[in-house]
């Protein structure tokens, strides 16, 4: 798994009625983007490194550059 | 089969000098009930909810106490290559139901006694098939042709 900051990892509910959860990556220790990643929670301050496992699947969202006028 | 891919569930580490109410906190959004306590990313513990409350709650200690004053210290760890076989002799030496999975002396994720207990049912499943099927659904042999 590699992820960058901005991207938004989803945790699948384990059991029935389990909501996912969800948290930004704010930091990625590695160079290469391997676990661990720096997240921050859903409606929280709190941060806490994350190691992925096969529950989390990583979304990513592209970077989008502004076209220069003109 | 690896304790890496017995590895069911993602997980989350909190840094020691954290408070057991950001600990709190950290569990009910993250939705897990054992976090790694690290230095770093040195593993220095494992904090779980029942830890929160027998520990903390339970002792009135304050809810900016620090995490490392609650935490489970040393920690039962297996490298991550080990055989999942390995797991389940140090679930049964040493009487706990998580085990820290490390490589290199870095933590990765935690294994628990859960995840194999899927893992045992679901193969017990599999070779039950069969045999369920043939007591349900009997099947008779061919008769053996009889000698000319």
């Amino acid at each position: 798994m590699r992820a960058s900051v901005g991207d938004r990892i989803v945790i699948r509910g384990h059991r029935v009625g389990e909501h996912d959860r969800d948290c930004k990556v704010v930091g990625v220790e590695h160079p290469d983007g391997e676990p661990p990643y720096l997240v921050r929670w859903e409606d929280s301050d709190h941060e806490t490194l994350f190691f992925p496992g096969p529950d989390a699947i990583v979304e990513h969202f592209e970077k989008k550059t502004k076209k220069a006028k003109g | 089969m690896r304790v890496i891919e017995g590895i069911r569930r993602s997980g989350v580490g909190i840094s020691s000098d954290r408070t057991v109410a950001q600990a709190a906190t950290v569990m009910e959004r993250s939705g897990v009930g054992a976090l790694a306590v690290l230095d770093g990313e040195r593993l220095v513990g494992i904090v779980t909810d029942r830890d929160l409350v027998r520990r903390a709650l339970a002792q009135s200690l304050p809810p900016d106490s620090r995490v490392d004053l609650v935490m489970t210290s040393p920690v039962v760890t297996i490298d991550a290559d080990a055989d999942l076989h390995q797991a389940f002799a140090l679930f049964r030496s040493n009487g706990v139901r998580r085990l820290a999975v490390v490589r290199a002396e870095r933590f990765v994720g935690m294994i628990t006694v859960d995840d194999l207990l899927v893992d045992v049912a679901n193969d017990l499943a599999d070779i039950a098939r069969p045999v369920t099927a043939e007591v349900i659904f009997p099947q008779r042999d061919a008769p053996v042709p009889a000698d000319e």
